[in-house]
């Protein structure tokens, strides 16, 4: 049993015996308190709990039912929901993920659609045109366009007066560590333009996400800019050990731009000093110069960055080397003993060192094991080598700066070193959750058939299903628990090959359906994957939703549309009893609508367009009544042999229709009804005395001498007719 | 043959956040300002809101101007001159001044409400208010109820009650006396206040063979041409019914057309509205042909159909376009509310 904990052997009986499944503390069991606001007075009879979307509970609240007949404006119930908990982490808020969320569907789907006509075109065994790009180029695309999402760390502009004392930029948005995430992903696995100056990236990456690192230790980056908030209260900058000490730290993690300004900020610039400590001011400068001639293995640098950059490794090595024989050869020179500030040469002087790569300063001027690694890359070893003696000195950096608690981008980092993709991809579902990792598979597997394997691979333990279908199902489950977000995960289920198209179905299936607009979107999901059976099954639902809540109109038109006939026909019956007590000739109008919806002779109707024909059989005769028109007379004729000649007639109105018809039967201009016909409304009379005769017969609502009435009727109209065809 | 200096169709897309329920521009008070009036609906907090904000010519973001908090979520919102009108879910229906709304103070309020058990039973699927010259308000709902309800003290009659066997879907005012309503199968009723008791003409909803029924979502009259309603509903389907051809429905666009134009969509089109900017020299308009049509829908696409050429296509999201409004003073300017909690807005050159 994979759920079971290791037994708890001190009490001497293992956990297994007492059914025990997961460790229990009762510390952890802390009841919580939701109130509901129902609004309902007092009595309250019933109560029911259901679960609701997502993690929300639906609550249903029952009133006792009224016996006072006065207060009817009462309600009766109240169905409300109750979220349980807290869904996420603060970092990102709900809006923002849904946000997140949106923006995905689109790289996501077109990402997925490359996929498969790139395998389409190798499984025809044609060779890609050369002006196709290769697949890691579309996973960037992709991986460019998701990350734009996840935010913009850009910084302000720039303003136009300068303030001197502001070393740190200001960011437009705090760095998330969901994009830092997607970054080293992004650097790691899918771009492969930028393998050759990794390190360089890594230095842009700290640059940018130094803040997040680290939980609860001090970083360089947090350093600054509680020093940034002091400096404006210090006289002479130089004279505290703290400015000094800040200077190496940015300088070992390469934020050069940020040591050459607040070297700037040094006493002997100002022009009262000038004069007196020109010495030092030249060490100052000279070391100011050296930091911006710093050679990079890049291709470029952002604007407001500094260095030199260098592409191609020999120009690289000619140009480092040199730099470092500058920087030997200030370490020796003779102005140093010139130089009175004891705390400046001392600075300079460590500055030097860790230009020269002296471990043991870079070690004591950098905080986090991270930053430590990073500096290792600028000033000792600063071309890319493999990953595994990349991965044994970011282990030589943590034995160094041990944090007992490591950042959730730290384990990240350290499994993308190890190159444990299965470490990898639990710490992206554990730290950054089920977004990431649905998401960032892609990124894993863009390079590597080690990861392509291990994702693709059908697992028996999992169902049968793959690692990468594991976790779309999960993300799509989590959108589906979303009233907002449902839609888009379609997009995800449809890409899982087993288990996908059957989750959907159920997904759609419940999805509900009270309001139109909400049906018509889901309606539209089925089409899109000619889901028509799904589609037939939700306006059959809704039809008789809007059935049981009175808008027959609606009920009838979507269980039309959903070609019910079964349940047409039951409508129907129900719908027949309310027309006998409504329609008594003139409330025709109500009914108008409704007969129009139900449309002619030939639409699909179940038995229903005998409304259609029982009006237009009313409209006649009531046309032939008022204007004793022999022409519409006539046709009422026709439409009352059609109404009973057709088996779809319900027999409870065969009646009230031949009573109707006695005023046809009595027509003072001559008879309009023939032998034959008379002889066929004569056997249906006949027909139906039998049938009065049957328990279950509905006695219509008429006159007590209707049935002799009409009887006699016709037979004397029978008397006329044949008279008439003598 | 330079294309220098071709100004560009400007679409600016703004995050909201909240799920936008439906959204219109209101007149603005001064020819520099520019303001819209957004149904909101919060999911985080389950709460509804209708909110006025003003759109900032450069950076065309939207303020907050003033907000008012509604009983219940808002079905539908139309604005004139004048007034706005909402009506909600559970059957009320509030009116608001439009410039009242538009000052700058946290909240505003609603001129008239109506709403109890005699008004409409459930949603309120459409509401109308006439231009300028009538304060009376129509509402159409789900439960088969046309209501006109009076700006001025919010008192409301009953303009006939289906009981149920039939719904209302959508409605607009032809002319004063005159409204038209849509439904359930395509149906569209002609209603004249002076012959009042039941519609003065119905169109069955019978687009041809072979074409699926569908719900009406969006009806306009042009007030030029008031015997001609505009109607848009389901399956791509937009169409015109004249009154004087009651049997001839000239159709726009929807599957299964005869037409050689591709429809530009197959799915819902939520909204029609008759376009009042376009390029084309006034000898074009012949009092024959139908005046340009604007339309969005479900598959996200805000399109523009002229009868008897190639739609054009303003917008193609990759989610639903659910409702959008066309700034009757500056028609170059359409207003959109997206599926995903977004906003977005079309300047069009």
């Amino acid at each position: 049993m994979p759920g079971l904990a290791p037994g708890d052997s001190a009490g001497g009986v293992p956990d297994s015996v007492n059914g025990t499944l997961v460790p229990y503390s009762s510390d952890s069991h802390v009841s919580a308190i939701y109130p509901l606001r129902h609004g309902l007075n007092p009595p309250i009879s019933r109560v029911s709990v259901s679960w609701g979307r997502g993690n929300s509970l639906r609550v249903s609240v029952f009133r006792q039912p009224d016996s006072d007949p006065k207060s009817d404006g009462e309600v009766g119930g109240r169905v409300v929901e109750v979220t349980l908990g807290k869904s996420r982490d603060g970092e990102i808020s709900d809006a923002q993920w849904r946000k997140i969320a949106y923006g995905s569907v689109s790289p996501f789907a077109l990402l997925q659609s490359r996929k498969n006509s790139t395998a389409s075109l190798s499984r025809m065994q044609l060779s890609p045109s050369p002006y196709h790009l290769e697949w890691w180029e579309y996973v960037m695309e992709y991986s460019k366009d998701i990350s734009s999402l996840l935010g913009d760390p850009k910084t302000a502009l720039a303003p136009l007066i300068e303030d001197p004392n502001e070393v740190f930029p200001k960011k437009v948005e705090e760095p998330s560590s969901l994009k830092a995430a997607w970054e080293l992903m992004e650097m790691f696995y899918v771009d492969k333009l930028s393998q050759a100056w990794l390190p360089e990236r890594l230095v842009d990456w700290l640059a940018d996400y130094d803040s997040l690192i680290s939980i609860d230790l001090p970083t360089v980056h947090s350093k600054l800019v509680e020093f940034q908030n002091q400096i404006v209260t210090l006289q002479v900058i130089e004279d505290d050990p703290r400015y000094w000490d800040l200077i190496s730290s940015a300088l070992a993690v390469g934020w050069l731009e940020i040591v050459v300004k607040l070297l700037r900020l040094h006493g002997s610039y100002r022009l009262d000093q000038l004069g007196r400590r020109e010495t030092e001011n030249g060490l100052v400068e000279a070391v100011a110069v050296l930091i911006s001639k710093m050679p990079r293995m890049r291709p470029a640098i952002d604007a407001g960055k500094i260095g030199e950059c260098f592409k191609a490794k020999p120009d690289f090595v000619k140009a480092w080397e040199r730099w470092r024989a500058q920087i030997t050869k200030l370490d020796s020179s003779a102005f140093w003993v010139q130089c009175d500030h004891r705390q400046t040469r001392e600075g300079l002087k460590n500055m030097l060192q860790i230009m020269l790569g002296n471990v043991d300063v870079l070690c004591s001027s950098t905080c986090h094991w991270m930053e430590l690694y990073i500096s290792h890359f600028l000033y000792i070893r600063p071309f890319t080598a493999g990953l595994e003696s990349m991965y044994s000195l970011a282990q030589k950096c943590i034995r160094l700066k041990h944090t007992s608690n490591p950042h959730k981008l730290m384990r990240l980092m350290i499994g993308i070193l190890g190159e444990n993709n299965e470490v990898v991809l639990a710490e992206c579902s554990r730290g950054f959750g089920t977004w990431m990792v649905a998401h960032a598979i892609e990124l894993l597997t863009a390079g590597s058939n080690e990861a392509d394997i291990l994702v693709h691979e059908e697992r028996e333990d999992l169902g049968g299903i793959s690692l990468e279908e594991l976790h779309r199902l999960v993300y799509a489950q989590l959108l589906s628990s979303h009233l907002l977000t449902w839609q888009i995960a379609p997009i995800y289920l449809t890409s899982c090959m087993r288990q996908g198209m059957g989750l959907l179905e159920i997904l759609l299936l419940k999805q509900p359906v009270q309001e139109n607009q909400m049906l018509l979107k889901n309606l539209e999901i089925c089409r899109l994957y000619e889901l028509d059976g799904i589609s037939s099954h939700l306006m059959e639902i809704s039809g008789m939703y809007h059935w049981k809540h009175g808008r027959k109109g609606c009920a009838v038109f979507w269980l039309q549309q959903a070609h019910d006939e079964v349940r047409l026909s039951r409508i129907a019956s129900q719908l027949f009893d309310s027309v006998g007590k409504s329609i008594s000739g003139e409330s025709f109008k109500q009914w108008e609508g409704l007969i129009e919806l139900l449309g002619s002779e030939g639409q699909l109707a179940g038995g229903l367009n005998f409304l259609h024909k029982y009006r237009d059989f009313k409209k006649c005769l009531q046309h032939a009544e008022s204007r004793k028109d022999a022409d519409a007379a006539r046709q009422a004729v026709e439409s009352l042999m059609s109404l009973m000649r057709n088996a779809s007639t319900p027999q409870r109105f065969w009646l009230p229709i031949l009573y109707d018809a006695v005023k046809l039967l009595s027509w003072d201009e001559g008879p309009l009804i023939n032998v034959s016909q008379t002889n066929l409304l004569l056997n249906k009379l006949q027909e139906l005395s039998v049938a009065r005769l049957r328990p279950d017969f509905v006695e219509p609502e008429l006159p007590t001498q209707a049935l002799n009435h009409v009887r006699y009727s016709l037979g004397t109209n029978l008397g006329r007719a044949i008279l008439g065809e003598l | 043959m330079a294309v220098i200096g071709i100004p560009q169709t400007q679409i600016h897309r703004l995050p909201q956040y909240r799920y936008v329920d439906s959204i219109r521009w209101l007149p603005s008070v001064s020819p520099l300002q520019q303001s819209a009036i957004v149904a909101f609906f919060d999911t985080d907090a389950d709460t509804p809101s209708l909110e006025v904000h003003s759109l900032d010519q450069e950076s065309r973001s939207l303020d907050l101007v003033s907000s008012w908090v509604p009983p219940s979520r808002i079905s539908s919102l139309k604005c004139t001159q004048a007034f706005a009108v909402a009506s909600t879910v559970s059957g009320s229906l509030h009116v608001f001044s439009a410039t009242e709304a538009q000052d700058p103070s946290p909240a505003f309020r609603s001129v008239v409400s109506a709403d109890g058990k005699g008004f409409h039973v459930g949603r309120i699927a459409g509401v109308d208010l006439m231009g300028c010259g009538s304060n009376e308000c129509v509402s159409v709902g789900e439960d088969g109820r046309v209501n006109l309800v009076r700006v001025l003290d919010g008192s409301y009659r009953k303009v006939f009650d289906g009981n149920g066997l039939v719904s209302y879907t959508a409605v607009k005012w032809a002319s004063p006396t005159e409204f038209v309503t849509g439904g359930c199968g395509f149906g569209l009723q002609w209603w004249d206040l002076r012959r009042p008791g039941s519609a003065v003409a119905q169109f069955k909803g019978n687009l041809g063979k072979g074409r699926t029924s569908g719900i009406i979502h969006s009806i306009d009259v042009h007030p030029s041409r008031k015997h001609t309603c505009l109607a848009g509903g389901s399956a791509g389907t937009v169409f015109a019914w004249d009154l004087r051809y009651q049997h001839q429905p000239i159709i726009l666009s929807g599957t299964g057309n005869d037409t050689a134009a591709q429809p530009l969509s197959e799915s819902e089109v939520w909204e029609v509205q008759y376009e009042s900017y376009t390029k084309s020299s006034m000898n074009n308009f012949s009092s024959s042909k139908l005046l340009p049509a604007m339309f969005c829908s479900e598959d996200g696409i805000l399109g523009v159909i002229d009868q008897g050429e190639e739609p054009t296509e303003l917008l193609a999201e990759p989610c639903a376009i659910n409702s959008f409004d066309i700034d009757r003073q500056n028609p170059s300017e359409v207003i959109c509310s997206l599926e995903w909690e977004s906003i977005a807005i079309v300047s069009r050159p």
